[in-house]
């Protein structure tokens, strides 16, 4: 259970990738299949450009300068190329896209987040497409604090509950979590202090243990 | 931290990270290289024999193409002693005939006595193709650090400690 390893809560960075990583593990759970297709042409992009240095590595450092010259020079225009369309790829195209993938029902997902310097709060942007019709985009911001404890335990229950109710794809995958949060929501988890959620985080570890073969306790790992 | 080393596609992604600044930083020496037509195209002073003009530990800029004039008497040159690696930073003194095989003749600033001395045996004089650059531009005493590192080799020891300290402690 990733709730078991601690980050410190005032890294901002640390805060994001643990959510981040959180969202994979919780929408994989629930039979969405994800697509790295996004990771994978960035991998592809940044190995091909470190492969072009690494070759022109070698052949300086096997053949010399004098006699190599004119592939180096093609070997760093290559280069900035690779290196240009991977920062375009980042930059334009990911755009901060964490999860991609497609639902039971054939819908498509696609959540990107973000987070401003010095703010600890999680930008998220979900853009759910359905088999027919045209893409709906869910914008929402929220303060890290819902589902990290002051010791930095992750705690995946209110951070689930958070897609569950406001994402309606997500919602129909995972209606337990959806109704819970309709009732949990309402006031005491969201202005929750570190007490509730250490209690929270205690019931989930001890759930885990005893229930470990049931098929719901599963879920809850993230 | 460690738990991204899990999933192999994240592992992949950070691994990524610190390979493009490497290859970025060879990339980027080598289009200057190309640029100036130089192996070498930056070079730390090693020595006072330039003085007053460079001192030791001065960054130099070289230009290795002859685009408008020839390489001629008055230019400060780095050039390469046949058969040895190390760059030596003097200035052209004599000149005799022109194009490729001009003879050129350096000397030290500050040395009483030209260049002969250290050419290799049986070397008299240079030719264009032994230079690889002629000074254009320099930054006074930045290439310091790289003088105190192979001088004191325990420095070198000491920054990878302070480096490796640094790296447990933050924990990135």
């Amino acid at each position: 259970m990733a709730s078991q390893e601690k980050i410190t809560v005032h890294n901002i960075a640390d805060l994001k990738n643990t959510s981040d990583d959180a969202i994979p593990n919780y929408l994989n759970s629930l039979k969405f299949r994800q697509d790295n297709s996004l990771l994978d042409t960035r991998l592809a992009l940044g190995y091909g450009a470190f492969a072009v240095a690494a070759t022109c590595f070698l052949w300086d450092y096997k053949l010399g300068f004098e006699d190599t010259k004119y592939y180096t020079a093609a070997a760093v225009a290559l280069y900035s190329v690779l290196n240009g369309l991977l920062t375009f790829w980042i930059g334009s195209v990911e755009k901060g896209t964490v999860y991609q993938g497609v639902a039971a029902d054939g819908s498509k997902i696609s959540i990107a987040t973000s987070t401003k310097k010095l703010v600890p709060t999680y930008h998220v942007k979900v853009t759910t497409t359905p088999k027919k019709g045209s893409p709906q985009t869910i914008e929402l911001a929220r303060s890290f604090t819902e589902w990290f404890d002051s010791q930095g335990h992750f705690i995946a229950r209110p951070f689930q509950t958070m897609l569950a109710t406001t994402v309606p794809l997500i919602a129909q995958a995972d209606p337990m979590r959806a109704a819970a949060g309709a009732v949990a929501r309402s006031e005491e988890l969201v202005n929750a202090g570190s007490d509730v959620l250490d209690a929270i985080l205690a019931a989930d570890a001890t759930g885990a243990d005893a229930g470990g073969a049931g098929k719901k306790s599963k879920r809850r790992k993230a | 931290m460690l738990s991204s080393l899990q999933n192999p596609r994240q592992a992949a992604a950070q691994l990524l990270n610190f390979a493009l600044i490497l290859s970025t930083a060879f990339m980027m020496w080598k289009g200057f290289s190309v640029a100036a037509n130089s192996p070498s195209p930056i070079v730390v002073v090693l020595s006072g024999s330039m003085e007053p003009a460079f001192q030791r530990g001065d960054l130099l800029f070289l230009w290795n193409r002859n685009f408008l004039a020839e390489t001629d008497v008055g230019e400060v040159v780095v050039y390469n002693v046949r058969d040895k690696d190390i760059p030596i930073v003097h200035r052209v003194v004599r000149k005799f005939g022109t194009g490729d095989k001009a003879q050129l003749l350096t000397k030290g600033d500050n040395n009483l006595a030209d260049d002969t001395e250290l050419y290799a045996k049986g070397q008299d004089y240079l030719e264009r193709k032994d230079i690889i650059g002629s000074v254009v531009g320099y930054i006074p005493f930045v290439g310091y650090v790289t003088i105190m590192l192979s001088e004191h080799p325990w420095l070198k020891t000491a920054m990878l400690g302070i480096m490796g300290l640094l790296v447990v402690l933050q924990r990135e």
